[in-house]
């Protein structure tokens, strides 16, 4: 419980501390690790993280994108868990980072197309993840570099939590 | 070869096809991104506050897209956070929106037409009527 606290805690202390630099962050590498080195824990993080975002900023279209890209993040690491090298996780948070636009366009899709037909919803998304292209290869350069930078001294200090408590 | 190199060559290819996907990317960008024009354009920018009050702003500009547009309207303030897709503009003419407080925010219209995109990347054309309107 104290470790769940604690990296719901260190997500948002470093989203706070990044927001003024756009689509530079350390969730995806927070939830990379998390989900790595505490595996079912991470369970109970994100739907915490997540919530605490929305009653922080508001529960508007930004939050439903949330409900589904940050467990995406999850169950891919999960899957790939068994990897180990540096350079895999910094090119999945990358892609992660490159295709977060694309992800997001769902809502835009949905709502377009309740208010003019399902080719208007495609619009309003491809318009939408269009414009947004520029933020989203910022965000892949900087996922990648944050978790090439962080993974291996990260790994290190987990491994010795995880020994002191399994 | 051996099994370290195997993997390694496996990873080199997963970076080489990050590097394409960012290519196509760009190009998607490039190719369909919401068309600019250069020089001066004259514009209208009204904004409707809390009590309904529509304030119009004739505005002279170079500015290529909304942003700028805004900064450049004489008598015009806006502020707010800078989020992942550019600035969330929270509070016009000193009158802020918030959501969490009661569902309210700043609304962006453009000919009639909600914007499609952020302020940042909302496109300005000669003639362009732009409606900023405080909506719950």
């Amino acid at each position: 419980m104290a470790m769940t606290g604690m990296a719901i805690a260190l997500i948002e202390v470093c989203k706070g501390a990044l927001m003024g630099v756009p689509n530079i962050e350390l969730t995806s590498f927070w939830i990379i690790m998390f989900t790595l080195f505490f595996g079912k824990k991470i369970l109970f993080v994100i739907p915490a993280f997540i919530l605490i975002e929305g009653c922080m900023f508001g529960f508007g279209v930004w939050w439903v994108m949330y409900l589904y890209a940050w467990p995406l993040l999850a169950l891919l690491t999960w899957i790939f868990r068994k990897q180990e090298q540096m350079l895999f996780w910094a090119i999945l948070s990358g892609f992660f980072g490159l295709f977060f636009g694309a992800l997001c366009t769902l809502p835009y899709v949905v709502n377009g197309s309740f208010n003019g037909g399902i080719r208007s919803g495609l619009y309003a998304g491809f318009t939408w993840w269009i414009a947004g292209i520029p933020y989203d290869l910022l965000h892949c350069a900087g996922n990648f570099v944050l978790m090439a930078v962080l993974y291996v001294p990260v790994k290190t200090v987990f491994s010795r939590i995880k020994k002191i408590r399994p | 070869m051996t099994k370290a190199k195997k993997k390694n060559g496996k990873l080199l290819i997963g970076a080489g096809i990050l590097a394409a996907v960012i290519a196509v990317f760009a190009v998607m960008f490039f190719l369909f991104r919401p068309g600019t024009a250069q020089g001066a354009k004259a514009i209208t920018i009204e904004v409707v506050d809390n009590n309904e009050a529509s304030t119009m702003y004739d505005v002279h500009t170079d500015a290529e897209y909304l942003r700028q547009a805004m900064e450049d309207a004489e008598g015009l303030t806006f502020s707010g956070s800078e989020g992942e897709y550019g600035m969330m503009v929270d509070t016009v003419n000193g009158v802020k929106a918030d959501w969490n407080v009661d569902q309210s925010y700043w609304g962006f219209y453009i000919n009639g037409e909600y914007c499609n995109y952020g302020i940042d990347t909302q496109p300005v054309a000669d003639g362009d009527a732009f409606r900023i309107v405080y909506s719950k």
